[in-house]
C-alpha cells in the first residue's frame, strides 16, 4: 500500500509538470510575438466566443477530411480529458477513489486509439501534403503517453504496485514531457497558439457567419507602409502563422501550386515562422515548386522579401488571391492578408513590381484605367445599343457599373446581353460612361494601396452626385470593392451581382425564359463572387430556371479553384510549369460539358484563352439571353 | 558625377490628367542607374513634378516662375551653376507645359554638347558612353569627354514603378526665383485629345468562338477561300500563280515589258 500512495500523487504531478512545461515552452515562443504592432483584440468577447468558433467554424473546415476529424477528436479530445482527468486526482479524496481511475484508464485508451490514427497518417508512408520532420515524432510522443497513461491508471484502478508502476509511468513521462517541450517549435505549439488565434483573430467577421474578406486600409501616414519583416505584422498576426500545423490543405487547393508557379502557401506561412525566430527548426514539407532552398537572415528585424531573403519576389507576386487556402486553412489563418500586406511594402516603399505589372499600375494611377484607354471608349462596347448616362439622367433606379471587362472585345458580348436582358425586364437603369474609374481592385490587390485610395475617393465623389437604390455589376471583383471595401472609404452602397439581380427579374416574371435542356453546362465559381462574397445560388438558381441539364465539377462552390484571373497574377505573368486556367478548363472537360457557365469579365478572357478548348465559354446573361429569346 | 534630369509639368495624353511625362520618368531611370542625381523643375507649380520623387530622384529643385513666362533663362542661370556632368531631358513634348525646344535652347545658351535620342547611358565622370537611337531599333554608341545634355528616346528602358512611400520622403527645394524673362508666345488654337470613336461592322458575327469570329473577320472563307487549290503544279506555274497573287493584292508592281 505504501509503494501505492506516491504513485496517486506522482503520476497527477506528472500532468502538472507537463502543464508547467508547456507553459514555459510557450511563454518562450509567445515572448516574440511581443515583437510585432499593436492590435485591438476584444479579448472578453474572444474568450466567450472561443468553444463556439472552435466547435463550430474550425470544424466545419476539419470535417471537409473526415479521416482528420475524427482522428482529431479522438486524439485531442482524449488527451485533454484524460490530462484534466488526471490533473485533478492531486486532490487525495479524488486520488483514493478506485473507479475514478477506470474513467482515466478509458480516457487515455480514447488517446491511444488516436494516436495510432495519427501514426497511419504518417505510417509506413507520409501523406504528401504532410510536413515530416518533428511531426514524425508526434505519434510516437502520443502513443508513449496514452499507452503509459492507461497502464499507470489500470494499475491504480485494481490497486496493483510493483515494478510495472513505475514503468508505466516512465513511459508515460516521456511521452508526456515530450508533448509538452514541443509546444514551443513542435507539432503542439498549434494547439495552444490555435486557441489563442481564435480568441484574438484578426477578422472576428469572420465567425459571425458573414464573409469578412475585405482588405484592411492602409494608413498612407503611417511611418513605415506594409510589412518589411516579422516585426511589421501585427502581434495577433505573428501569432496565427504560429497556429499553422503544416496540414498542407492550403497547399493542394493552391491554384499558383498546382501551376508549379514559385508559391506553396504552407511554405509562405512557415517561413513566416521561421523568419521570426533563428531556432526555428527547419522545414520539412513541399518547397516551393522550383525548390529554392531556404536562406537569409532571420529575426524580427530581418527583411523577408527579397532575391536573397527567404521569401523570393515572384513567390508573393504569383498569388491570385483567390483565398482557396483562407477557405481550406483548419486554422483560420489569413494567407491572403499576408501576401499582400509584404506586397505593399514591396510597391509602396520599392517601387518593386514585378516588371510586366508596372505598366497597368502606372496607368490605373495616371489615367483610371490599367490598359490607359479613354474612360469616354468603355461605353464603345455598346456602339449600336441605347444605353442611358448618369449625367444626362440625374437618377436611375439601378446604377449599371460596366468595369474593366467592357473595354475586352469578347466580354463586350456579355454585356450586351446583359443590357437586352435588363431592357427586356424594363429595368430603370444607367451608367456612369465616361465618369466612371476603375474601382482600383488591381492596385489594391498590387499592393499600390495608395492609387486604390484615390481611385476610391474620386470614384465616390461621382457616385455623390447620382440618385440610384442598387449598384448592379457582372464584375466580381467590382462588386466585392464597391461593397464589401468602398465602406471603409466612406462609400456605402448596395451593390449586387448582376446573377442575383438576373434571378430577381426571373422571380418576379420580368424575364420569361424558355427551358434549353439540351445545353450541358457546368458553372465555374468566380472567387470573388462565392469565395469573397459567399454567392453561389443564384447563378446556379438561374441556370435552373433556363433548365440546362447542369453538372458540377469537382472542385466548385466556395471550393472552386480559380481561373488564375484575380491579384494581378496576369498581369505579374510569374512563369510555371503549366497555366492555372488550362488545369481549370480540363478540370471543367472532366464533367464532359459542353458549355462552361462564367459570371465574372477576369473567368471569361482567362477561360477564353484557353487553347485546344472543347467547350464554349458563355457568361450567364448570355444563357438567359438566349433563353429569354427562344421564347418570343 | 553630377546629374540633372530636367523636369516638366506634363499630362497624360489620354486622360489629360497632370503627370510626369513618361520620357522624362525613363531619363530618371537612366540617371539612377548612373547615381544621385537632381531634378530641375521651372515653373509656377512643384506639384506637377512632384511623381519624379517616387520614381528614383530624392531631391528636386524647383525654381518659381509665374504662369507663361520662358523657363531657359531661369534654367540655364541653374545649370551653370550646378555645372552637371550629364543632362537628361524629354525629347518632346506629350501635350502639357513641355517643349521639346528647350533642350536645344539651354544646350545653345550653355554651350553645351546635346546629343538627342538616348536609350541608355553608361561611364563615369569622365568618359560617359551614349547608345542613340537611329530609329527601326538600330542604335549608335557614342562615347564623349566633359559635360554633355541628352534626351531620351522613348525605346529606352520603361520607368521605374511609382514608389508612394519614397515620394513621401523625397524633398521639393525651392531655389532663387529668377523673375527675368521673356512670355512665351501663347497658342491661340484649341487642344483636344485625338479619340477614336467606336465603329459598327456591319454583318460582323457577333457569337460564336473567338477563332470562328477571327475567321470571319480575315476572311478564311470569305475572299481568302476563293484562291485556287493546285495540286502538285509545275514550278513554273506555281511561280507564276504566286507572282499573279502578290500583283493582285499590291506587294509587286506591274509585269516589267523589258523582254519587247
Ligand atoms: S490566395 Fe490562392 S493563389 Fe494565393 S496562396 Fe492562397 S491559394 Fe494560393
Ligand atoms: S496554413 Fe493552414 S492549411 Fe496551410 S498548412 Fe498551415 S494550418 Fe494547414
Amino acid at each position: 500500500m505504501t509503494s501505492l500512495m506516491p504513485l496517486t500523487t506522482v503520476f497527477p504531478g506528472l500532468v502538472w509538470l507537463m502543464a508547467a512545461l508547456a507553459l514555459v515552452q510557450g511563454l518562450r515562443r509567445a515572448a516574440l510575438w511581443r515583437v510585432g504592432a499593436a492590435a485591438p483584440v476584444a479579448w472578453l468577447d474572444g474568450l466567450v466566443k472561443l468553444p463556439k468558433r472552435y466547435l463550430v467554424d474550425v470544424h466545419h473546415v476539419v470535417a471537409r477530411d473526415p479521416y482528420a476529424s475524427r482522428m482529431h477528436a479522438v486524439v485531442a479530445g482524449g488527451l485533454l480529458a484524460a490530462s484534466i482527468l488526471t490533473a485533478l486526482a492531486i486532490l487525495p479524496p479524488i486520488a483514493g477513489f478506485r473507479p475514478y481511475w477506470f474513467v482515466v484508464a478509458l480516457a487515455f485508451g480514447v488517446t491511444a486509439v488516436g494516436s495510432l490514427l495519427v501514426g497511419a497518417r504518417r505510417y509506413p508512408a507520409k501523406q504528401k501534403r504532410l510536413s515530416a520532420g518533428r511531426f514524425q515524432i508526434l505519434p510516437f510522443l502520443l502513443v508513449a503517453y496514452a499507452v503509459g497513461g492507461t497502464a499507470t491508471a489500470l494499475l491504480l484502478a485494481f490497486g496493483i504496485g510493483g515494478v510495472f508502476a513505475p514503468l508505466a509511468l516512465a513511459l508515460a513521462a516521456a511521452g508526456g514531457l515530450g508533448l509538452a517541450f514541443e509546444v514551443r517549435h513542435g507539432p503542439m505549439r498549434h494547439a495552444a497558439a490555435g486557441a489563442l488565434h481564435l480568441v484574438a483573430h484578426p477578422r472576428p467577421g469572420r465567425f459571425e457567419g458573414r464573409p469578412d474578406t475585405a482588405l484592411q486600409p492602409l494608413d498612407l501616414d503611417a511611418p513605415r507602409l506594409g510589412s518589411e519583416m516579422p516585426a511589421d505584422f501585427t502581434w495577433n498576426r505573428l501569432l496565427s502563422y504560429d497556429a499553422c500545423v503544416s496540414c498542407g490543405r492550403c497547399e493542394i487547393a493552391c491554384p499558383a501550386f498546382a501551376a508549379g508557379q514559385p508559391l506553396n502557401p504552407k511554405r509562405l506561412i512557415q517561413d513566416l515562422v521561421a523568419g521570426l525566430s533563428p531556432a526555428e527548426p527547419a522545414y520539412a514539407g513541399n518547397p516551393y515548386p522550383g525548390g529554392r532552398p531556404a536562406q537569409g537572415e532571420r529575426g524580427a528585424l530581418a527583411g523577408l522579401i527579397g532575391p536573397d531573403a527567404r521569401i523570393h519576389p515572384d513567390t508573393l507576386w504569383s498569388c491570385t488571391t483567390c483565398r482557396a487556402c483562407v477557405e481550406e486553412c483548419p486554422m483560420m489563418i489569413e494567407h491572403v492578408d499576408a501576401v499582400v500586406s509584404l506586397r505593399r511594402h514591396q510597391t509602396l516603399e520599392r517601387g518593386a513590381l514585378p516588371e510586366k505589372a508596372v505598366g497597368p499600375v502606372t496607368e490605373l494611377r495616371q489615367s483610371g484605367d490599367p490598359g490607359g484607354r479613354p474612360l469616354s471608349a468603355r461605353t464603345d462596347f455598346a456602339a449600336g445599343v441605347d444605353l442611358p448616362v448618369m449625367a444626362d439622367r440625374q437618377q436611375a433606379e439601378v446604377l449599371l457599373w460596366l468595369g474593366e471587362g467592357a473595354y475586352d472585345l469578347r466580354y463586350g458580348r456579355s454585356l450586351r446581353a446583359l443590357i437586352r436582358l435588363l431592357r427586356e425586364a424594363g429595368v430603370d437603369f444607367a451608367v456612369l460612361g465616361a465618369e466612371e474609374r476603375d474601382t482600383g481592385d488591381l492596385a489594391r490587390r498590387l499592393g499600390d494601396e495608395a492609387t486604390f485610395q484615390a481611385l476610391a475617393r474620386e470614384n465616390i465623389a461621382t457616385l455623390q452626385n447620382y440618385r440610384f437604390e442598387r449598384i448592379v455589376t457582372a464584375d466580381p471583383h467590382a462588386l466585392h470593392a464597391l461593397r464589401n471595401e468602398y465602406p471603409a472609404m466612406g462609400g456605402r452602397y448596395t451593390v449586387i451581382h448582376h446573377t442575383a439581380f438576373l434571378l430577381e427579374l426571373i422571380r418576379a416574371g420580368k424575364l420569361n425564359p424558355v427551358r434549353l435542356p439540351d445545353l450541358s453546362v457546368t458553372y465555374h465559381d468566380p472567387c470573388y463572387l462565392a469565395r469573397y462574397n459567399g454567392e453561389t445560388e443564384a447563378p446556379r438558381a438561374v441556370l435552373d430556371a433556363i433548365g440546362v441539364s447542369r453538372s458540377e465539377m469537382a472542385r466548385s462552390g466556395k471550393r472552386a479553384m480559380c481561373c488564375g484571373g484575380g491579384g494581378g497574377a496576369p498581369v505579374s505573368d510569374i512563369p510555371g510549369e503549366r497555366r492555372i486556367p488550362d488545369i481549370r478548363m480540363a478540370q471543367a472537360a472532366e464533367t464532359g460539358a459542353g458549355i462552361v457557365a462564367v459570371a465574372c469579365p477576369s473567368c471569361t478572357a482567362m477561360l477564353e484563352g484557353v487553347t485546344g478548348r472543347t467547350s464554349e465559354i458563355r457568361d450567364i446573361a448570355e444563357l438567359l439571353l438566349q433563353a429569354v429569346e427562344a421564347g418570343r | 558625377m553630377t546629374i540633372v534630369v530636367l523636369l516638366s509639368a506634363g499630362r497624360h495624353p489620354v486622360s489629360g490628367a497632370p503627370v510626369l511625362p513618361r520620357m522624362e520618368a525613363q531619363a530618371i531611370r537612366i540617371a539612377a542607374s548612373l547615381g544621385e542625381a537632381v531634378g530641375l523643375h521651372a515653373g509656377p507649380d512643384a506639384e506637377a513634378v512632384r511623381e519624379a520623387l517616387g520614381l528614383g530622384l530624392t531631391r528636386i529643385e524647383h525654381i518659381a516662375l509665374p504662369e507663361g513666362l520662358d523657363p531657359v533663362p531661369a534654367l540655364s542661370a541653374r545649370l551653370a551653376a550646378l555645372a552637371p556632368d550629364l543632362v537628361l531631358a524629354g525629347r518632346r513634348s506629350q501635350g502639357g507645359a513641355e517643349s521639346g525646344v528647350v533642350p536645344y535652347a539651354l544646350a545653345e545658351a550653355l554651350d553645351l554638347l546635346l546629343i538627342p535620342d538616348v536609350v541608355a547611358v553608361s561611364g563615369g565622370a569622365d568618359t560617359l558612353t551614349l547608345d542613340q537611337s537611329l530609329g527601326r531599333g538600330a542604335l549608335r554608341r557614342v562615347s564623349v569627354r566633359g559635360p554633355v545634355l541628352a534626351t531620351v528616346h522613348p525605346d529606352a528602358a520603361a520607368p521605374h514603378a511609382y514608389a508612394f512611400g519614397k515620394a513621401r520622403r523625397g524633398a521639393v527645394e525651392l531655389v532663387g526665383a529668377a523673375a527675368t524673362g521673356v512670355d512665351v508666345p501663347q497658342a491661340i488654337v484649341e487642344e483636344r485629345p485625338y479619340r477614336r470613336r467606336p465603329k459598327l461592322v456591319k454583318g460582323a458575327p457577333t457569337g460564336g468562338s473567338a477563332a470562328e469570329r477571327l475567321k470571319a473577320a480575315t476572311g478564311e472563307g470569305g475572299s481568302a477561300a476563293k484562291g485556287r487549290l493546285l495540286v502538285e503544279p509545275d514550278p513554273e506555274e506555281a511561280a507564276r500563280e504566286i507572282l499573279a497573287h502578290l500583283r493582285q493584292i499590291g506587294v509587286l508592281a506591274g509585269p516589267t515589258k523589258s523582254n519587247s
